[in-house]
């Protein structure tokens, strides 16, 4: 029940920001699909996997991390060739994504 | 977090148990190399190199293939597929290991494992039964409200492989037993509702009490292969396996193996071949069992009586796969892959009633009937990617084609039910559609509505009572959605690793999806 009003306030919040924001957890969803899930996990990574989780971390820390990432002063191979791919409204919308995840 | 840090430490421990002991010696390494192929990639790609879920990965099929870029998909994964990625996992010197090994060994020769090897590897977890509880430990109306779900686990292998179970009617998790790896295929024992069997790729079969949640022996059948059927009468199991090419009886109570199968036989070319085995199915008709092989193109149908005499259907098809039951369990759907056919077997015959179209590379899952003005009328789902995407939708009585539903791409499983209106079928053509599950008008006979269920949608079932759609929302999705079978409102979403096949214990009763109850009770 839960989560079909948390859908529904996502699509309502879609269709009411449309082009003004940019940035929000639905399209954060599909990007994360996209981009993140293969290790991390849409929810959360694998039991097995030797991937931190995302989901609940703060969004500001998501940002910058991705940002750091992104311009590589924080370094790690396979995370700045992924941060290179995303536009400051994917970081956002990631980053509104994960953080709005329960763990 | 913790188990984040332990979980890498244990790599490392096992990384440097590895370089220890791989330390200067080449077969050694090379030894190492086989073990972390088997420890890692052969529950999906086959223990002989061959392939089975997953492509073949031996000199011959990797030949001329970058080494840097198989070191990359080894490291990523490979975006909609199964394939995890192992970065963190296994370390960059056993990954170019593996990336070596792979690229010099050919194709195995099909391994042994006998009758002897499959008697060593059963596993008693409970050894007196009579101390089981004599009812469901949780709240449930009727057994068959129980649905089971195959999780793969993202690795195929580990804490997130399980078969998760499910009260479809609260839409709550009743209970989970850990598989080690891939469960693949829940059988259900037809006399007795406590009994559930479990299949894992790697060819294990569990025997689980329902009423406990709890496995209670194990017995590893072969090295890879989902095959397995349960006869009517609940005394026996029969299991097949791709690698080896064999198949077994066993006895359902104990697990123990009664008999073995080597699979072989002349192919419709004219070929004597070793052959996989595809389905295996038991049925409410007799007290048989009858199972697919691949490659020889034969249907095998096995009498459980003195010595499990065998008689054989040949030149079914080119490389059969599935099938379902029909008409009480005497007929028999088996898809063949290579050459875009169904093939109706009568099982009181055993032999080929006729050859039907079906569509591109034909996989009917565990395939779908209705009952529609009078008719009854059998679904075929077809995998291949092509041009024309079609389901497939032949009169049962008649035996005959009666439309070629257009769908938005491949699809690999339909479901449908007595009570619910729309027979679903999954798209798993891999761009944006394989999110998608795509629902028939039982009447019209078109598709009327789309889902987008999200993740790699595939593997509808509906709950017993008809009220509820599943779907495994797969690999990138992590949870089964269930849906309101008449609104197609969503009303629940159950979490775990890589979902794939779902079985209703309400199978049992109506032996294909869509059928009532009443066609058993005919057989009988």
């Amino acid at each position: 029940m839960k989560a079909i009003v948390l859908t529904g306030l996502c699509l309502l919040g879609l269709s009411l920001q449309t082009s003004v924001f940019a940035a929000s957890p639905y399209a954060g969803q599909a990007r994360a699909a996209a981009v993140c899930s293969q290790c991390h996990g849409i929810r959360t990574p694998s039991a097995e996997a030797p991937f931190p989780s995302l989901a609940g971390q703060d969004q500001t820390y998501l940002e910058t991390a991705l940002k750091q990432y992104r311009d590589k002063t924080r370094k790690n191979d396979v995370m700045n060739a992924i941060a290179g791919s995303l536009s400051d409204t994917d970081i956002q919308s990631v980053a509104s994504y994960y953080s709005k995840l329960k763990p | 977090m913790h188990a984040i840090i332990k979980k890498i430490s244990k790599t490392l421990l096992t990384t440097s148990i590895g370089l220890l002991l791989s330390n200067g010696s080449f077969a050694e390494a090379e030894i190492n190399a086989h073990q972390l192929f088997e420890n890692n990639c052969a529950s999906c790609h086959g223990s002989d190199h061959g392939g089975y879920l997953a492509p073949a990965l031996n000199a011959d099929t990797l030949k001329g293939r970058s080494p840097t870029a198989l070191r990359t998909i080894i490291m990523a994964g490979s975006f909609d597929t199964l394939m995890p990625p192992f970065y963190n996992r296994l370390s960059d010197d056993e990954i170019r290991g593996l990336v070596k090994h792979l690229q010099t060994t050919p194709k195995l020769p099909n391994p042994a494992w006998t009758i002897e090897d499959m008697k060593k590897s059963l596993k008693v977890y409970v050894k007196d039964e009579s101390t089981l509880p004599a009812k469901p430990t949780y709240t449930i109306d009727n057994m068959d409200n129980v649905i089971g779900v195959a999780a793969r686990g993202k690795y195929g292998r580990g804490e997130g492989s399980k078969a998760v179970f499910i009260n479809s009617t609260t839409h709550q998790k009743i209970g989970e037993i850990l598989t080690g790896t891939a469960a693949h295929i829940i059988d259900y024992n037809p006399a007795n509702p406590r009994w559930a069997y479990v299949k894992t790729d790697t060819a294990e079969i569990f025997k689980v009490d329902l009423y406990s949640m709890q496995a209670v022996r194990s017995i590893k059948t072969g090295y890879n292969g989902p095959g397995m059927g349960v006869s009517r009468n609940g005394k026996y199991i029969m299991a097949g396996s791709f690698v080896p090419h064999n198949a077994v009886i066993l006895d359902a109570d104990t697990l123990e193996p009664l008999k073995t199968f080597e699979l072989e036989g002349i192919d419709p070319d004219g070929k004597m071949v070793s052959s996989d085995s595809g389905m295996i199915i038991g049925t409410p008709f007799d007290d048989i069992f009858a199972i697919a092989l691949e490659n020889a193109g034969q249907v095998w149908v096995v009498d459980l009586k003195e010595g499990f005499p065998v008689t054989k259907i040949e030149k079914v098809g080119r490389h059969l796969h599935d099938a379902f039951l029909s008409h009480g369990g005497q007929k028999l759907m088996i898809a063949s892959y290579d050459d875009s056919i169904v093939a109706a077997i009568d099982l009181k015959e055993r032999k080929i009633i006729k050859k039907l179209e079906a569509g591109c590379v034909p996989h009917v899952g565990g395939g779908s009937a209705v009952k529609v003005n009078g008719r009854t009328l059998g679904f075929g789902t077809n995998f291949g990617d092509c041009d024309k995407t079609v389901v497939s939708v032949w009169d049962l009585d008649k035996m005959e084609v009666v439309k070629q539903i257009p769908v938005s791409g491949g699809t690999e499983s339909p479901a449908a039910h007595a009570n619910a209106p729309y027979v679903a079928v999954d798209i798993i053509s891999k761009d944006r559609r394989a999110r998608t599950i795509q629902l028939i008008d039982k009447n019209s006979l078109e598709v009327v509505k789309t889902l987008d269920v999200g993740g790699h949608a595939y593997f509808p079932e509906y709950s017993a009572d008809g009220k509820f759609l599943y779907v495994s929302a797969g690999y990138s999705g992590d949870e089964v959605v269930v849906y309101d079978s008449h609104s197609l409102a969503k009303v629940a979403s159950v979490t775990m690793e890589s979902p794939a096949g779902i079985f209703s214990h309400g199978r049992v009763r109506y032996m294909t999806r869509g059928l009532s109850p009443d066609e058993i009770e005919g057989a009988k």
